[in-house]
């Protein structure tokens, strides 16, 4: 029998389901979040090189392209951060209930979106 | 029954003795340490990274003299070498978590781990030389 690999099985084989689409996300994010970290330490590099570069990179990092890219390093931190937790308490053996994997999922959903919008709302406001 | 629930409710994150238990059997041999540093470093990224986000937003709109002067103190110099090497530990076991799921030509996974170790390595590497020069510099 051909068996449908892992990477096939959830457009077609699958239900949608939160819990499967969070499972995901949280993958997708943390592969985003690993080639963010060039990101990071560009900038690490920029601050100590400091001069033309610092200023080239603070230019790219305010440019349009830059904001979207530092939004989309937020959303995935933050999503990654309390997801991340949500697994961990997973791995010390509580909420594999039905309705609170359902509960947490919309949480860690809930908390990604005000912690996002916390932070651009100071970057812009303060 | 009883001895089911006590089986489910404990993991090796909180009960010493499962590692004792499992570590000589089959796939545990190697993929317990691998679990179990991604978790340490999983719950250590939790201060560090909220440490970095809050520090990083504070100096969001600042120039580089302030950024600079930031990671020449000892607290923020230490706290952000940690939260890169941590961090990228924990990008590593996951990505190579991913390859092995996704990757299924041998070469190809080879070639593939190959490459994630040595640009870790390299950011790793580059990310504390900046932050120790900004530190040693002042």
């Amino acid at each position: 029998m051909e068996r449908p690999l892992s990477p096939f099985m959830f457009p077609t084989w699958y239900r949608f389901q939160i819990t499967s689409a969070l499972s995901i996300l949280h993958r997708l994010t943390g592969i985003a979040l690993a080639v963010g970290s060039i990101l990071l330490a560009w900038w690490l590099v920029a601050v100590a090189a400091g001069g033309d570069v610092f200023a080239a990179t603070h230019a790219f990092l305010v440019s349009p392209i830059g904001l979207l890219l530092l939004f989309g390093w937020s959303v995935a931190f933050y999503y990654h951060l309390c997801s991340g937790i949500r697994h961990l308490v997973w791995d010390a053996g509580y909420g594999f209930e039905i309705r609170s994997a359902y509960r947490s999922g919309y949480a860690v959903l809930a908390a990604t979106v005000v912690l996002t919008v916390l932070t651009w709302l100071y970057v812009f406001l303060a | 029954m009883a001895n089911n629930r006590s089986q489910s409710n404990s993991t090796a994150l909180r009960d010493g003795s499962i590692f004792r238990r499992v570590s000589h059997l089959g796939s545990a041999r190697n993929g317990l340490r691998e679990w179990r540093l991604q978790r340490l470093t999983a719950i250590a990224l939790i201060p560090l990274g909220l440490y970095f986000a809050i520090s990083i937003l504070r100096l969001a709109t600042s120039d580089q003299t302030t950024a600079a002067a930031w990671l020449a103190s000892p607290v923020p110099a230490l706290l952000v070498i940690l939260f890169v090497l941590a961090g990228l530990a924990h990008a590593l076991v996951g990505l190579r978590s991913v390859f092995a799921d996704y990757v299924h030509k041998r070469a190809t996974l080879v070639v593939t781990e190959l490459i994630a170790r040595a640009a870790t390595i390299l950011l790793a590497g580059a990310s504390i030389l900046a932050v120790l020069k900004i530190f040693l510099g002042h």
